[in-house]
């Protein structure tokens, strides 16, 4: 018997509309996800990433709260 | 400082208790932007050739050959010779445009935003320097196989299997682990959602590159046939898929090579250096989550409807249309997005060119994923399909969106990447108002021509037959708008050059020594804590799943993976393989898809070859062989084509565009000289016919001796050839066929001593095309010369005597 006629025979329908089910399910928890509050905040902070990228050698400590190390 | 921007903001959030250890000892580095310079320079070199490629074509289609000017034919050239055919000459357009114009543009994009992202310089200069040369290479491999005739013939994915593996390495191997390197050694804790993009990128084009292309290579097969590889071995091979199943993966290919190689990148682009060309961030950030993964969820599964009313079972080109038309949501947020992400800031667009180059690529980009939707409802799809529709379409977004945005980016880089002003900024308006017009030039003739061609196939007459029977009559009419296509592609071009001249100029007149300047950010410790895993905020009576779902719900477990570049890799896999499998293993595997025909048998040896002269002359760029069930069609070329008729096709030749008819039932119509003398002017037989000449195939000749290993290798294949790949049969049969075709030849009062020329196995291919479902399931495709061939496989074992007993039947083959 080739694979293709045991596959034809198994009755795999379910199996595709099982994933399907799923990909929607994942899909909706991400975009549920990203219109959380917390997660506009973290956006926010993320938006900025390309306009901080080109900065210059900047003398500034990395945190303040805690002591500058030196560079190696 | 900016750098430690988001370590602070998030130090900040999760409380002291989590603020040791984010954040390691400060280091220096710099950006390698030589290499950006390099891909920028080549992305216009190649986008100039590709774009004059495709105006050589554009006129060749508008005037199809040259009237004598006192007696001569200046230009004939450009006609005449086998190397500069459209049939030749469209795969090196649409390869140079896709692969080396916007290839080029997508990795000095990368490059140059993927190093400031991540606050790294890429991980290798080695493999960044091997990628820049490998991928040059390839693209002048393509330009030199390509007018030869060396392709695979599938729609974009036409260079052949060494070059294909040379694609795989350079891609993945040196790109690939490049990127992901830097990413990994990235000293920004969050991956800004262009990375994203760059990551979807990458691993879906090489998913798609390789699946695709899983071919018997010729070489292989003179291999495994116990013959020692030719020259011809490394530069022809054989698709292991046939048919519908070829043509679903070729389509699901097609269809993602805009998705993935045209469109996530350069969205990745966008949302980079539209907020870098703005000075401001994008609108929402969310709503660029929210585009990413609605993309990477839905466009995988939108290949079938560009096999809309084919033999492809209905179940999946309806699924492909259902996920085309949920597409225009997502990709209309993104267009939003980059909109709006220019609010307050419109009165920079009249003053800055580069950002009016993005404005019209975002509008394009809008336009043609309205379009794109639109056109994949099958009925909307009845009409367009194999029109000029489809080609205003691309065009669309390949010149509005890619180019625009190319361009855009091009003159935001250069006074960086020279480190000088830009020679001329009225230049850069110049280019931008001249492309613009060229476009909208390119594109609307383009619509009036699909539509006009497309409502002409189907007219009737009040008596019910076809108004146009002559398919001539409809190429014809769109002539006209041929001519304003080419103009408008001129005005392209033109503005490309004008691009070209500025860079240069700009070039020119940079600083003796490139400043490089040295940045420094804190390295990430691998001792990085995460947010902590938040509290349910339910009360105490809730079971243990509730408050695990509103943890989840919480998610904070997308902010914890999305920064592990690996892991987000190898999910973004995931989703994109899953879906592809569950779309295309039915059609494979399970038998009622693409049911069998008894009286459909394997071609004969003869026309194998003459298939594989159709496939090298790109015969499959202008003509069809798929009748679509829609009476216009089936009146005006017979029986609708069925799946059970491609099942030997490897590779299928379904075609996606009528520049001429369909061929699908072409068998036996006309006769032999007919398409030799077709074959060796059109216009002798149809006066107002623009195909090209092919008089190069009355001229070169067949060679039997490789015959047998390509009847070998579509066996290899699952080809059922019987007796067929026994020594010398295939050779033998494939000259008396040829014989026999030359002597009707003869009869017909045709050419004569034309049985060894290549015109003759494609006259053999084209008198086969459709022919088998209208004969008996016993049929004999090799009945008219089997005695003939039994002679000449007599002759050759010098045993004349035997003459009689050899006539055993020779097994024709065919599903059973």
């Amino acid at each position: 018997m080739s694979l293709t006629q045991l596959m034809s025979q198994a009755g795999l329908w379910i199996f595709p509309a099982i994933a399907l089910v799923l990909f929607l399910a994942v899909f909706v928890a991400v975009v549920a996800r990203t219109f959380t509050k917390r997660s506009r905040k973290e956006g926010e902070e993320a938006a900025q990433l390309p306009l901080a990228d080109d900065a210059p050698l900047a003398p500034a400590p990395i945190n303040t709260s805690r002591p500058a190390r030196t560079s190696r | 400082m900016s750098t430690a921007f988001s370590a602070d903001a998030r130090n900040e959030r999760v409380g002291s208790s989590h603020e040791p250890a984010n954040s390691g000892p400060l280091e220096r580095f710099s950006y390698d932007d030589a290499i950006v310079r390099k891909f920028l320079v080549a992305m216009l070199v190649w986008g100039i050739v590709g774009m004059l490629v495709g105006l050589i074509i554009a006129l060749q289609l508008a005037l199809p050959y040259l009237p004598e000017v006192k007696g001569a034919k200046p230009l004939s050239f450009l006609y005449e010779t086998s190397w500069l055919n459209f049939g030749r000459l469209r795969p090196l357009h649409t390869n140079a445009v896709i692969f080396a114009f916007a290839g080029n543009a997508i990795f000095a994009g990368i490059y140059y935003s993927t190093q400031r992202l991540c606050k790294a310089r890429m991980w290798s200069d080695k493999l960044s320097s091997l990628h820049f040369w490998g991928w040059q290479a390839i693209i002048v491999s393509a330009a030199i196989t390509l007018p030869l005739g060396i392709t695979q013939g599938k729609e974009y994915a036409e260079l052949e299997w060494p070059i294909d593996l040379a694609i795989a390495v350079v891609w993945l191997g040196f790109f690939g682990t490049n990127f992901l390197m830097t990413l990994v050694k990235r000293r920004e804790r969050h991956m800004y959602v262009a990375l994203w993009f760059y990551i979807a990128s990458l691993v879906t084009v090489t998913i798609l590159h390789v699946f695709n292309n899983l071919s018997l290579p010729y070489a292989l097969a003179q291999v495994l046939s116990g013959n020692t590889p030719t020259k011809e071995g490394f530069v022809k091979s054989w698709p292991v898929y046939a048919g519908v199943q070829d043509a679903f993966m070729q389509w699901w290919y097609g269809h993602n090579a805009v998705a993935f190689f045209l469109t996530t990148p350069f969205l990745g682009l966008m949302y980079y250096f539209l907020p870098k060309a703005a000075e401001r961030p994008v609108y929402s950030y969310r709503l660029s989550i929210v585009h990413f993964w609605s993309l990477v969820f839905m466009y995988i599964w939108a290949g079938p409807h560009h096999l809309h009313y084919t033999s492809l079972p209905a179940w999946a080109s309806t699924l492909g249309m259902l996920f085309s038309v949920m597409l225009w949501m997502p990709s209309w947020g993104g267009m939003i997005n980059g909109l709006l992400t220019l609010r307050g800031a419109w009165q920079k667009v009249s003053q800055d060119p580069v950002l009016k180059f993005f404005v019209i690529a975002i509008t394009f980009y809008g336009m043609a994923t309205f379009e794109g939707p639109m056109l994949s409802i099958k009925s909307v799809n009845s009409l367009s399909h194999y029109t000029d529709w489809t080609i205003a379409h691309v065009h669309s977004g390949a010149l509005g969106w890619n180019g625009f945005l190319a361009f855009g980016m091009m003159y935001w880089l250069l006074p960086r990447l020279f480190q000088t002003p830009l020679w001329s900024k009225k230049l850069m308006a110049a280019h931008f108002w001249i492309g613009t017009i060229g476009m909208v030039m390119y594109v609307i003739p383009m619509y009036a021509a699909g539509i006009t061609q497309g409502l002409m196939w189907r007219a009737f007459d009040e008596s019910g037959s076809l108004q146009y029977n002559d398919f001539v009559q409809t190429v014809n009419a769109i002539v006209p708008f041929y001519w304003l296509r080419a103009l408008g592609g001129t005005l392209y071009l033109a503005g490309a050059v004008f691009g070209a001249v500025n860079m240069f100029m700009t070039w020119k007149a940079r600083p003796a020594a490139y400043e490089v300047p040295v940045h420094s950010a804190p390295a990430l410790t691998p001792f990085y804590s995460d947010p902590p895993r938040p509290a349910s905020r339910l009360g105490e009576g809730n079971l243990a799943i509730g408050h695990d779902a509103d943890v989840f719900v919480q998610g904070w477990w997308h902010r914890v993976w999305e920064r592990k570049p690996i892991k987000f890799t190898l999910l973004t896999l995931l989703a994109v393989l899953l879906a592809s499998l569950f779309e295309m293993i039915p059609t494979f595997l399970i038998k009622s898809n693409v049911p069998t025909i008894a009286s459909v048998k394997p071609y004969t040896p003869l026309e194998l070859h003459g298939r594989d002269v159709y496939i090298a002359e790109g015969c499959y760029n202008c003509h069809s062989q798929m009748i679509r069930p829609i009476w216009a069609e089936t009146k005006r070329y017979g029986e609708y084509s069925k799946g059970g008729e491609s099942v030997y096709d490897h590779p299928f030749q379904w075609g996606s565009r009528r520049i001429g008819p369909d061929l699908a039932r072409e068998g036996g119509i006309k006769s032999h000289d007919w398409h030799v003398r077709h074959f060796e002017n059109p216009r002798q037989l149809i006066a107002q016919s623009i195909m090209p000449s092919y008089k190069h195939l009355l001229e070169s000749k067949i060679d039997f001796k490789d015959t047998e290993t390509r009847v070998r290798a579509m066996a290899m294949l699952g080809v059922p050839y019987g007796e067929m790949v026994k020594e010398g049969v295939a050779s033998a049969y494939a000259q008396a066929q040829a014989e026999q075709i030359a002597a009707d030849l003869v009869q017909q009062g045709g050419y004569e001593d034309m049985q060894d020329k290549k015109v003759i196995a494609l006259t053999a291919y084209i008198q086969r095309l459709g022919i088998d479902i209208s004969k008996p399931d016993d049929w004999d495709p090799y009945e008219k010369f089997r005695d003939r061939a039994t002679k000449i496989l007599a002759a050759r074992n010098g045993e004349a005597d035997k003459v009689a007993s050899s006539t055993t039947k020779v097994n024709s083959g065919g599903a059973k």
